[in-house]
């Protein structure tokens, strides 16, 4: 499994047809930092089989919680199986944040 | 505010507060401020009750653009047109304004009910107000609409919805809860949440629809929700139905199936006769009905809660006599609306006509709809009998249009 930042994320070279492909799905290339984004977020499952190819590797991308902004991904998830959109899109909320646990000074002070 | 619906009463009015699809709404906004002044019209478009309609209000609100609604009937007329494309309201950047009111907005809800292949005028015009606008231009449909909507998705930026994710949907009825004192097992939240399949209308109405005041949700209360199946037919619902060995194989069903209730509690008068040969039974099956009928009628758009005692009754007539049990061919009746797959803001405001029409002609609301309504909607188009008719009813000039738009078969 491989885990991309949706940010940025290097690939190895691909030929052209296979970059076209690419960009066509939704990737921006940043030819200075040649890092790739993703732009677009309306093809990401065919965008996510592509890049899977180009890996020969489960791929998965990093989500963002939307209370605490902290980055985690779904393996962490409780609910992953029942997930209706497993590892797309990227934004989501941290077990933390979902069910805060008290933190352990206080469970150990009384 | 105490009987009013959580989906309503918790409507978001700012952007911030719709949850998920972060990357859907950071898409709009950038098109709403101009960064992506490539396209007039955008689309948004993706399943059921995850906030398509709710966003564009939220961002109207928070922008300070005026919304026009247009439906169906409006686009074939040549004035509609004209006065989308009139210069006065044009579509500058926000920027250049000054004023309260920003602009206006074109806000095109459930293009599927305009647009199909059936109906090249309805997609035609809507392509004509695009070429001719200058404010910009709102739509949204549901996925499975899109394939109609192919000539029209070319002059669009499309922006996907997708299911809302389980924890959004846990934090999402956790503040509800809060908001309205009701204690809950978390368990709870989380089985309601998993269950709505990403889809936050229905998870909040099922919340409601579980929750009493005083009384705290438990694990146990959310158990009967089915799997929400979005596809299972009224067939496979009746046959599962009547097959049932017990009672809570029934109760079981009946929550996992996302037929209308009206329309099931219809089929099932109407297929019950040929369930129990045993006239006995037949009769104690009947009665079961009538209590869920009863109770269907005081659900109103009000009582959700009392949702349970309809399914109750569904499922005790049920499981009247299980060993009797032989297959048997449905029948159907030969009108009827269609309205398994509507979302629950249309079903509503078929709900409410049928009140309306049920309390000046004194039939019960299943009467209305079955009887009624296809006539009505006849009667309409006669442009001499319609007004008296509306008058007499006091129908809402959107449950006008909305009558005229009823898809029958
Ligand atoms: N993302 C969301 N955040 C918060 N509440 C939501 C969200 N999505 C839906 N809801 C709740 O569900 C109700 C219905 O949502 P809305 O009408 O926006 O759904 P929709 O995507 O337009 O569905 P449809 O395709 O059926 O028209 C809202 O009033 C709100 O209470
Ligand atoms: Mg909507
Ligand atoms: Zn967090
Ligand atoms: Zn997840």
């Amino acid at each position: 499994m491989v885990i991309l930042n949706k940010k940025g994320f290097k690939l190895p070279r691909v030929e052209k047809e296979k970059f076209i492909t690419l960009i066509r799905l939704g990737l921006e290339y940043d030819g200075q930092k040649m890092l790739f984004s993703v732009k677009s977020y309306n093809n990401i499952n065919q965008l996510r089989n592509t890049l899977q190819d180009i890996l020969k590797s489960e791929i998965a991308f990093t989500q963002t919680c939307t209370v605490c902004n902290v980055d985690f991904n779904c393996s962490t998830c409780k609910y992953v199986k029942a997930c209706p959109t497993k590892d797309l899109p990227f934004s989501c909320v941290c077990n933390q944040c979902l069910r805060p646990k008290k933190n352990l000074q206080q469970q150990t002070l009384f | 505010m105490k009987n009013s619906l959580w989906v309503e009463k918790y409507r978001p009015t700012i952007i911030k507060d719709v949850i998920g699809n972060e990357e859907a709404k950071t898409l709009f906004v950038e098109w709403l401020e101009n960064k992506r002044p490539t396209r007039k019209a955008v689309l948004l478009y993706g399943p059921p009750g995850v906030g398509k309609t709710t966003l564009v209000n939220a961002a109207a609100n928070e922008y300070k653009f005026r919304i026009i609604e247009m439906n169906a009937s409006d686009t074939r007329s040549e004035k509609a047109v004209t006065r989308i494309a009139d210069p006065a309201t044009s579509f500058t950047g926000l920027d250049k304004f000054s004023s309260e009111i920003k602009g206006n907005m074109l806000f095109m809800d459930e293009v599927d009910g305009i647009a199909g292949n059936e109906d090249r005028g309805g997609v035609n015009a809507i392509i004509k107000i695009i070429e001719n606008t200058r404010v910009p231009i709102i739509m949204a449909a549901n996925d499975c609409d899109l394939e109609k909507l192919r000539s029209l998705k070319k002059l669009c930026l499309l922006i996907r919805f997708q299911q809302t994710r389980i924890p959004l949907i846990i934090l999402a009825l956790k503040k509800i809860c809060e908001q309205e004192h009701i204690k809950y097992e978390f368990e709870a939240l989380e089985n309601i949440a998993t269950k709505s399949q990403g889809d936050v209308r229905s998870a909040i109405n099922d919340l409601q629809g579980l929750s009493e005041e005083g009384k705290t949700l438990t694990e146990q209360d959310t158990l009967a929700l089915g799997l929400r199946n979005k596809d299972i037919s009224m067939d496979d619902t009746l046959q599962g139905y009547f097959a049932s060995k017990n009672l809570t194989e029934a109760v079981i069903l009946l929550n996992s199936s996302n037929v209308e209730y009206d329309d099931l509690l219809m089929a099932i008068s109407d297929n019950i006769p040929r369930r129990y040969a045993d006239p006995f039974k037949l009769a104690e099956a009947y009665d079961y009905l009538s209590q869920a009928d009863v109770f269907r009628g005081r659900v109103g758009v009000e009582n959700w809660h009392l949702l349970k005692y309809v399914y109750n009754n569904l499922a005790q007539a049920a499981a009247v006599d299980p060993e009797s049990y032989k297959s048997f061919e449905f029948i159907s009746p030969p009108i009827r609306v269609i309205t398994l797959f509507w979302t629950k803001n249309k079903r509503t405001l078929l709900a409410n006509i049928c009140t309306k029409i049920g309390a000046q002609c004194h039939i019960s609301k299943y009467e209305a709809k079955m009887i009624f309504i296809p006539y009505l909607r006849l009667m309409l188009q006669q442009k001499k009998k319609a007004p008296a008719l509306i008058e007499w009813l006091k129908l809402t000039p959107e449950e006008v249009t909305f009558l005229a738009s009823l898809k029958m078969f």
